[in-house]
């Protein structure tokens, strides 16, 4: 609509918000600053990839592995983008996965998840036993003001989890300001709402220090499949990038130091319980 | 064998409970026999029991003095509610004998007592003071005896109870034991007698009961919303608040039904406890069933907690704690109470061990020793169960060079480890015990010769090796992390060694990211 003048649009959308008695949706809103102008198109040229690793709030997420053997390099990404979500108010990340799928992927490890900045305490495991109560409790989950992010870890292609019902699941999220995060498995895609679509695959990692023989820091290849986040977005559908998880969060890598050559920091974060870590990533963006 | 029960048409053909079961065969050859199913009258017992808490908050099982049971019912303090004593023995027992059982049943004093009149007197109220009068003409089986007791005391033309009132009560111990002393002085309140409710006395409930009976889950989750509003008030005023809430619905047709959520803190928010049993309710899934209707409903509280008053105080911390702990109480009441758990660090260095899942709303403080040493590299996802796997590998001690997991084989570019990590001993429930060796064993008999022999270095290896034969638990694993060529990473772990006499195995144990 052309002719529409912008605030024309926005007085629009604000009335039907209060015929319909609901907040005015936060990714209305945000279209609606964008028609404004606030925010400049930028173009294909992007800034830095590192900067869609900050993850933003109200965002529903689809991380898609090729297989199922790769759900460790699924999670550890997942909670990447999750941990930067974690504040003072909302403290938990929420992790669900259907009861008859624990020993095909594996349940979340305490002692392993302070690798990835995550207090184990921070994650709450919930194993429903069949679609219709995870999705019920995903909803649930992101309705609360004090969840930062809900993961749902799906073995196989359900057939409950369809355009509707990501659609609901996307609204939701974008309403309550609650991330949410679909693992998926395979190659096969199906219509999705979701705002962003990972592609994850494991790479060889880096060598370490003083034995070459041993794995080094986790390393993922990222492929963006599909971004609807507007401006930051633009263009970077497509991309893939290498990246290391370090102390200091997602560290690209660059291509041709990616086999044999040694990374740039090679040790796992050393605490547990590192709430500030990756910090500056998120205060660089 | 004998017969515990007859029905009308066999005790007008002169059988009687008690009987020798030859003897009535005898009597009447055609006669119809069934064992008796202890389990299925003690389940229809305890239906009654639950029901009958509508009349009365204390309500117990006799156990099995009778072959078919008998209610006890402390009706202290509630017979006004039904009129007076009279009026309520009649409803109890009016109600029953419509649903088509033959009953009897008395009101006394004592439990003795109304176990008495209520077999032998039924219908009897007895006033206060008058247990002795009323017991005199009974016979003593109303004493709940032994069946040797009672022919001992018939024997010795003891049969009524009035006729022991005026006995040597010495006399009468020497000859049939403490049993019939204590039964007597139970019986006319000497002693004490105590019975223990089925269900657990909630101090704190609120209640409704229905004209006409309702049957609909709709209707009773409106009630149970109006009933928190009433429960909440008691409790504030008294600053309280608890934490499982029980929603009793009584049916017409002597069964109660149990709902029980439970709430992470203590609360007395009528919203959230509603709240939590449309959750509750919707788990059902055909539990539910309300028969010919539901006449009364009623929600206790208890574990109860005090709580302050709300007030937001101005240097409140805002750190959503409550409302996790709310949303935790909606997901635990819909989805079970084992659905939603969280990692909590147990003191112990065996993987699987180390960590164990707690569920959120029942947590438990954590032991600040049990943190996980963060130098040890721990995968992002463990299997509950480990899968063997085939494993290629250097020997004697080498890393893995090939695993074949699922059917599927994986080239493995890198590795790291081992990582042994041995069993815990002190698990295994065997006492440690000091192994000495054979030759000092020998030598201990003569303790003043401190020879060059004891100090010699005794058979280490044996020991060693006897002990691990000995200990089941002992598993020692080496621990590997691998990382194939597709950068995949995994945990394996090896039991046993290459060159001992079992080739060793393999297991997936989980991975990393």
């Amino acid at each position: 609509m052309p002719g529409l003048a912008s605030h024309d649009l926005e007085a629009l959308r604000r009335k039907i918000a209060a015929l319909e008695k609901r907040p005015l949706l936060a990714e209305g809103a945000a279209l609606v600053a964008r028609r404004m102008g606030k925010a400049a198109p930028a173009g294909p040229g992007m800034a830095d990839p590192l900067e869609l690793l900050a993850a933003p709030r109200g965002v529903l997420h689809e991380v898609f592995a090729d297989e199922q053997r790769q759900s460790g390099a699924a999670l550890g990404f997942t909670l990447g983008l999750a941990r930067q979500l974690l504040t003072d108010e909302r403290q938990a990340i929420l992790y669900l996965q259907l009861k008859g799928e624990t020993q095909e992927l594996g349940l979340p490890y305490g002692a392993g998840l302070h690798q990835f900045g995550v207090d184990a305490a921070q994650i709450i495991i919930g194993r429903v036993e069949n679609m219709t109560e995870l999705l019920w409790a995903m909803e649930e989950a992101i309705a609360c003001r004090a969840v930062a992010g809900v993961i749902a870890d799906l073995a196989r292609h359900p057939k409950a989890l369809d355009f509707t019902v990501s659609r609901r699941l996307s609204l939701r999220a974008a309403a309550a300001g609650t991330s949410a995060f679909l693992l998926r498995y395979g190659r096969e895609r199906e219509a999705s709402a979701a705002k962003l679509r990972w592609r994850i695959s494991p790479a060889l990692s880096g060598a370490v220090e003083f034995d070459p023989r041993a794995p080094g820091p986790p390393r993922f290849l990222i492929e963006i499949e599909k971004g609807r986040l507007g401006d930051k977005t633009q263009g970077a559908e497509g991309r893939s990038m290498l990246v290391d998880w370090t102390e200091n969060g997602f560290a690209s890598v660059e291509p041709e130091r990616h086999v044999g050559a040694p990374p740039q920091r090679a040790a796992p974060p050393s605490r547990p319980v590192a709430p500030a870590l990756g910090d500056r990533l998120s205060q660089a963006s | 064998m004998r017969l515990a029960a007859v029905d009308a048409a066999a005790a007008r053909a002169n059988l009687s409970p008690g009987q020798n079961l030859s003897d009535a065969r005898a009597l009447v050859p055609e006669l119809e026999l069934r064992e008796i199913d202890r389990a299925y009258i003690g389940q229809v017992f305890s239906d009654f029991a639950d029901w009958h808490s509508n009349a009365s908050p204390i309500v117990a099982v006799h156990p099995d003095v009778a072959p078919y049971g008998d209610l006890i019912l402390d009706i202290t303090g509630v017979t006004h509610l039904f009129g007076g004593e009279a009026k309520m023995l009649a409803l109890l027992v009016g109600r029953l004998r419509a649903l088509g059982f033959a009953i009897s049943g008395a009101i006394a004093d004592t439990v003795g007592a109304a176990w008495a009149l209520s077999h032998f007197a039924p219908n009897s109220i007895v006033p206060e003071g008058g247990i002795e009068a009323a017991l005199a003409p009974l016979p003593v089986v109303g004493l709940r005896l032994d069946d040797a007791v009672v022919a001992g005391l018939n024997q010795m033309g003891l049969k009524t109870i009035g006729q022991l009132y005026g006995r040597d009560r010495r006399a009468l111990q020497a000859r049939f034991g403490a049993g019939l002393i204590t039964r007597l002085d139970q019986a006319l309140g000497r002693i004490e007698e105590r019975i223990t409710p089925r269900i657990p006395i909630a101090e704190y409930y609120a209640e409704r009961r229905f004209a006409e009976p309702i049957g609909f889950m709709d209707d009773v989750l409106m009630t149970a919303r109006d009933l928190a509003v009433q429960l909440g008030l008691t409790l504030e005023a008294e600053a309280l608040g608890a934490q499982t809430f029980h929603l009793f619905l009584y049916r017409v047709d002597h069964k109660v039904m149990n709902l029980t959520v439970n709430a992470g803190r203590a609360t007395r928010d009528p919203n959230h406890i509603a709240q939590l049993f449309v959750h509750r309710s919707e788990r059902l899934e055909g539990e539910y069933d309300a028969g010919f209707g539901i006449d009364m409903i009623r929600l206790a509280a208890s574990s109860v907690a005090e709580v302050e008053s709300t007030q937001l105080g101005a240097f409140e911390v805002r750190d959503g704690a409550q409302d996790l702990d709310r949303l935790y109480d909606r997901m635990t009441s819909r989805l079970g109470p084992l659905a939603l758990v969280r990692n909590k660090f147990v003191n112990s260095h065996v993987p699987e061990r180390a960590v164990k899942l707690e569920p959120v709303i029942a947590r438990t403080v954590d032991d600040p020793g049990a943190l996980p040493d963060p130098d040890l590299r721990r995968p992002l996802r463990l299997l509950p169960q480990p899968e063997p796997i085939n494993v290629l590998a250097e020997v004697p001690d080498g890393p893995p060079m090939r695993m074949v997991w699922r059917r599927i084989a994986y080239r493995i570019l890198k590795a790291s480890g081992p990582e042994r990590i041995e069993a815990e001993w002190w698990r295994s429930g065997r006492n440690l015990e000091v192994l000495l060796p054979p030759q000092a064993r020998e030598e201990r008999g003569d303790p003043r010769d401190d020879s060059p022999k004891r100090k010699q270095a005794p058979a280490e290896p044996e020991h060693v090796s006897k002990l691990e034969a000995f200990d089941p638990l002992t598993t020692v694993r080496d621990y590997y992390i691998i990382e194939d060529d597709g950068g995949r990473r995994f945990w394996i772990f090896r039991i046993g060694l290459y060159g001992a006499a079992e080739t060793p195995r393999w297991f997936l144990h989980g991975f990393f990211s």
